[in-house]
């Protein structure tokens, strides 16, 4: 199925804007659009693998001049009579591979790995609950996933490494509770992720395996204690077990940028952080809409592509300024991940949908500030990664 | 790991703040702990808004540059570890000019880390034996070829960890008396030094005078005449001694009797043995062995193994004709024919309606009569909406829906109802803001509408696969962890009141379900599980689950479990169900065929909470199971794409069922306009009235029944 692209689709429409901006106090509905130019069709294609988590499916799309495309869907996991919900994506340094968490097993997740274009099921390993958010080492070729345990009792829980050559387990450290959000240095030397119960973020090292340091990320005055599940997205529940600290439930960290700076979304907390990796500390604290989930930033290390998972829309921030300069619905409900194209120009985000409809991966002008493209997928779109192909 | 090689004080340093920080043994296994946790003020102070860090950064080192041509060494590249053993790998870069490069960070790990550990300074610790391979590397710099995500440079080192030393080995088992004349079996318990029994050792056995008792070179005794011998078993350097008498055997003639001279395949005949001295005495522990010999009928070409008898004298035949059972002991023997003749029990299976369904896949069922004396039946559906359909099935030819529930859910995979008929749960899983549990809803008025109750989700957000509903409770698993029981006298607001979860390592639930107050649970590589919550007289209750007991068997399939009496016995049995795909196939594709499935129900007998024993199965070949329903000593099982699979297990039960033509019928439930068209793939059955209803993934509910053969007399094959 090939979805003609519009490349002039209504501007933010001013009435969806209103009602988003309306979810948040005054003070905080941001400036004009800085929209720069009208959009402007891609001149090459962009390729993407999106997990669709109630599908048991991974989509890989294609986005370019003649528009946006499904490919192709390659169904995963191992058990067809259960969901097993893939979750989090990624693709190794050079694009030859691509990696899968499925989320459920008996009782463990496990990881995938197949090959890019050809999509063949190369090998699997068992890591630990939930796996979630993962990220390969250019470096090493280590992987490293978050084993979220979403659904347990809080409890503490790991992170794995496995070797991706022979897919095996090789450490599994503990770093607190429901970790999600896995990414590392270009170096690959260090991990960075956030614990979503703990309210902090942690950073591995990522060859040696072992936590180095930790930094506890404070809630703003008058935020509600009390932490809500991964992913709800209507109401910040109290759970039992939740810990005594502010509801930051920080869910996702973005890479390091070249001067060491971390951006985390906190999904409870409303906010997003900026981390000077160099001091360790937060350095600044930009307030959102409800429930920041997932984030990416540009290759100009400038812009901020945001999913506000509770409000439904997305935001783009301008990180030299600290503000956010445009905020878009979405064409469903429940943003979940975002990435960048490598020139910058496009932010690929994906909508997970309400019960049986359809997963959609959105594709937004990031110069234009507007919505590009859409395309259905499967249930519950999640994960997703581009693929540079080359 | 990592060991940085730089100079020996700072590498030394380096090690020492690892192991302070891991507090870890050496080999740090499972996970490791945290390098350093936030104290008080780090929180106060963010709460304050004023987030500080908790410890400061390690300082950064300079790398080396690694020139092209550089190589990792590392010393040994093999080696070999007794358990226990300790040894360290020096590792080391080289350039191309031979020199050492120092300050390279060097990254170990062990690729079995539970048989053998390494840690940063590339210090080994084996635990277990085996073959295993520990990695060197040396990452590449950023800057380096990035069209592959791996090292720089990575050296491979082979570890071999030979089992360890047997520490003992016994001889057990060993009966009261020896007769000379006789066989005996000898069994032998092997330990080594890590106190793990050992099945995996060669154990020879030896006499002292083999003119009394020989081993026989297969793992058996020929005791030969009367006299004293030392009996020797070896295992390695372990050896073990045990004089034994060997004493005149007394029996002068052997007798046996069957419990039935007549019967058919299937049926199991119970045969006794027994060896009587020259004044008619029973002669104690006379070692007995059955053997089976037999002419199967002469209709019944090239059969096969036709027959069975186990050691307990349980005889069962799959194939009609006449049997020799034969009792030895030593020179004695003893014989007594069985006759067998088909078992007959065959009977067609005819479509009577169908619930069609086909544009999503459907799950479970539930049959029940209505407060108003109308049949009816809910059904859940499958990666799908959230939709449970409620159908009036009052007349099995006419299948009607009536109505349809939507809960934010993806698959409402489990359906069950009270059994007052007024209350139905059915679980969700995949809801959009990941909630999950189950929901109540009142099926008292169908006619009038299926209304929700409530909603319950409290720690049941992972996702809650399977229900059931027994005397006012609800048995909820919970994100495939432990079962929750929550109570439902009022439906209107359920409220927790125990839960039950395993403590084994790596523990997963699948199914629940409850008959008189115990449940029992299936676990996959756990088996069934039994647990009186209130019916097995052990103290159990829905808020104090007691574990009964449980039966695991190798394969680790377990995914449905069905307990029964057998009406025609008194006889308690399990019958577990498998599930699996080994076939590599996923096959959701609705335009391509549907996967493969393996697997069979195992019948457990379990008498004895504490001593089940697996006894037979029911295994159709190239298909697998999913789930079952037994009543009036009739299985009916859905066998995925074996369709619907109806069984004789009335009886005592030993052996393959399915090869001694217990098969009552099977149908395949094709529909050219499912889902999937003509590919059965069927969910799950129950008997109700008298109709048999099914789900099938493809095309929703079917109904079905039993019905005499047209010609009673036409044979599909050959007779049993």
């Amino acid at each position: 199925m090939r979805v003609p692209t519009s490349w002039l689709p209504p501007r933010a429409a001013p009435a969806a804007f209103v009602t988003a901006a309306a979810l948040v106090p005054a003070a905080l509905v941001p400036g004009p659009v800085r929209a720069e130019t009208d959009p402007v069709p891609p001149s090459r294609e962009y390729h993407a693998y999106v997990c669709a988590e109630s599908e048991d499916e991974v989509a890989l799309i294609r986005f370019g001049p003649s528009g946006i495309e499904l490919l192709k869907t390659i169904t995963v996991g191992s058990f067809p009579a259960e969901i097993e919900g893939p979750h989090g994506i990624n693709i190794s340094a050079g694009g030859r591979h691509w990696y899968v968490s499925i989320a459920h097993g008996t009782p463990f997740g496990s990881i995938h790995k197949y090959e890019t274009g050809t999509d063949e099921w190369l090998g699997d390993v068992k890591v630990g609950m939930f796996p979630a958010t993962l990220d390969i080492a250019a470096t090493t070729g280590l992987l490293f996933v978050v084993n979220s345990d979403f659904y347990g009792d809080h409890v503490p829980s790991t992170i794995s490494v496995v070797e991706t050559s022979s897919m095996t387990e090789i450490a599994q450290l503990a770093t607190g509770t429901m970790p999600h959000g896995a990414r590392l240095s270009r170096d690959g030397r260090k991990l960075y992720s956030v614990n979503m119960m703990d309210d902090e973020l942690v950073e591995v090292d990522a060859l040696r395996f072992e936590v180095r340091r930790r930094l506890k990320l404070g809630a703003k005055p008058g935020a509600s204690a009390a932490h809500g599940d991964h992913g709800d997205h209507q109401t910040a529940a109290s759970h039992g077990g939740a810990h005594a600290g502010g509801a930051v439930e920080p869910s996702w960290v973005t890479p390091p940028t070249a001067d060491g700076l971390l951006y985390i979304t906190a999904l409870s907390g409303n906010a997003i952080y900026e981390i000077d990796t160099g001091e360790w500390k937060v350095t600044r604290r930009f307030d959102t809409p409800a429930g920041p989930y997932n984030a990416a930033v540009g290759p100009d290390e400038r812009l901020l592509v945001v999913t506000y998972k509770k409000s439904d829309s997305i935001g783009f921030w301008d990180l030299e300024a600290g503000s956010e300069v445009a905020r878009l619905a979405t064409t469903r409900r429940i943003p979940h991940g975002v990435a960048i194209t490598s020139d910058g120009r496009f932010s690929l985000v994906t909508v997970e949908g309400i019960g049986g409809e359809p997963g959609v991966v959105e594709v937004y002008d990031n110069g234009a500030l507007r919505r590009v493209a859409r395309i259905d997928i499967g249930k519950q779109a999640g994960g997703i990664a581009l693929w540079e192909a080359n | 790991m990592i060991m940085n090689r730089t100079c020996p004080p700072l590498r030394l340093a380096l090690l020492v703040a690892f192991v302070l920080s891991v507090a870890l043994p050496l080999a740090a296994q499972e996970p490791a702990e945290p390098a350093a946790v936030e104290d008080e003020q780090a929180d106060e102070t963010a709460a304050d808004g004023e987030e500080q860090a908790d410890e400061t950064e390690a300082e950064e080192e300079e790398k080396p540059p690694i020139p092209p041509g550089a190589e990792l060494e590392v010393s040994p590249t093999e080696l070999t570890l007794e358990v226990g053993d300790k040894a360290t790998l020096t590792a080391s870069v080289v350039g191309d000019d031979g020199e050492t490069i120092e300050g390279v960070d060097i990254v170990f790990f062990s690729r079995n880390r539970r048989r053998l550990g390494v840690n940063p300074a590339g210090e080994l610790e084996a635990h277990g034996p085996g073959e295993v391979t520990v990695i060197a590397l040396v990452p590449k710099e950023v800057e380096d070829e990035p069209r592959r995500a791996e090292a720089l440079l990575r050296v491979e080192v082979e570890v071999t960890i030979p089992n360890p030393p047997v520490e003992s080995v016994e001889i057990v088992d060993l009966p009261g008396a020896f007769y000379a004349g006789t066989h005996l079996p000898l069994h032998a318990r092997v330990v080594d030094i890590t106190d793990v029994v050992r099945d995996n050792v060669d154990v020879t056995y030896s006499s002292s005078d083999t003119g009394v008792a020989a081993p026989d070179g297969f793992g058996g005794l020929d005791l030969v005449a009367p006299g004293q011998t030392t009996l020797t078993a070896t295992a390695e350097d372990a050896s073990y001694q045990v004089e034994i008498a060997v004493a005149p055997n007394p029996t002068e003639r052997l007798e046996v009797t069957a419990s039935a001279d007549n019967a058919r395949t299937g049926d199991v005949v119970r045969f006794e043995a027994v060896g009587l001295d020259r004044d008619g005495d029973a002669v104690d522990d006379l070692p007995i062995r059955f053997l089976v010999a037999g002419t199967p009928s002469a209709r019944i070409l090239a059969p096969g193994a036709a027959a069975q008898i186990e050691q307990d004298g349980a005889f069962v035949a799959e194939r009609s004709g006449i049997y020799t059972v034969t009792a030895v002991a030593g020179n004695h023997s003893a014989s007594h024919p069985v006759r067998i003749t088909p078992r007959h029990v065959n009977k067609d299976i005819e479509f009577v309606g169908q619930g069609k369904v086909s544009d999503r896949r459907t799950s479970d069922l539930w049959v029940w009569e209505g407060t108003d004396g109308n049949d009816y039946a809910i059904t859940g559906t499958w990666g799908a909406e959230g939709h449970a359909y409620v159908w009036d099935v009052t007349n099995p030819e006419s299948i009607v829906l009536i109505d349809a529930v939507r809960v934010d859910a993806r698959t409402v995979n489990d359906v069950k109802v009270s059994e007052d008929g007024r209350v139905a749960v059915i679980s969700r899983e995949g809801a959009s803001n990941r909630k999950n549990g189950f929901v109540v809803l009142d099926v008292s008025e169908p006619q009038v509408g299926v209304r929700i109750l409530s909603r319950f989700d409290d720690q049941l957000r992972g996702g809650v696969h399977n229900v059931f509903i027994h005397d006012e409770h609800v048995y909820a698993l919970s994100n495939g962890r432990r079962f929750d029981v929550i109570s439902i006298e009022d439906p209107t607001q359920p409220y927790r009141v125990g839960r039950f979860e395993l403590e084994t390592p790596g523990h997963s639930i699948h199914d629940v379900w409850v008959v008189d107050g115990v449940a029992f649970t299936s676990n996959w590589d756990d088996g069934v599980v039994a647990i009186d919550v209130g019916g097995a007289g052990m103290g159990g209750a829905p808020n104090n689950p007691v574990q009964l007991g449980s039966y695991a068997y190798p394969s680790g399939w377990n995914h449905a479990a069905y307990p029964y009496r057998s009406e025609s016995t008194g006889k308690f049995y399990v019958f577990a169900g498998d599930e699996a795909f080994p076939y590599g196939e996923l096959g959701r594709d609705p335009r391509a065929a549907p996967p493969r499935a393996a697997g069979w129900i195992h019948v457990i007998s379990w008498d004895d909470w504490e001593n089940p024993r697996e006894v037979a199965r029911y295994q159709v070949p190239e298909a697998g199971t999913h789930n079952l329903w037994i009543e009036d000593d009739i299985m009916y099982v859905a066998y995925y794409n074996g369709g619907l699979r109806v069984v004789d297990v009335s009886g005592e039960l030993r052996g393959d069922l399915y090869r001694q033509g217990r098969e009552i019928g099977m149908f395949m439930p094709f529909d050219p306009d499912a889902l999937v068209p003509n590919a059965p793939f069927v969910w799950g059955p129950q008997p109700y009235k008298e109709h048999i209803f099914f789900s099938d993934w493809h095309s929703g509910l079917w109904a079905v029944r039993l019905k005499d053969p047209d010609d009673p007399n036409r044979i599909i094959g050959e007779p049993h």
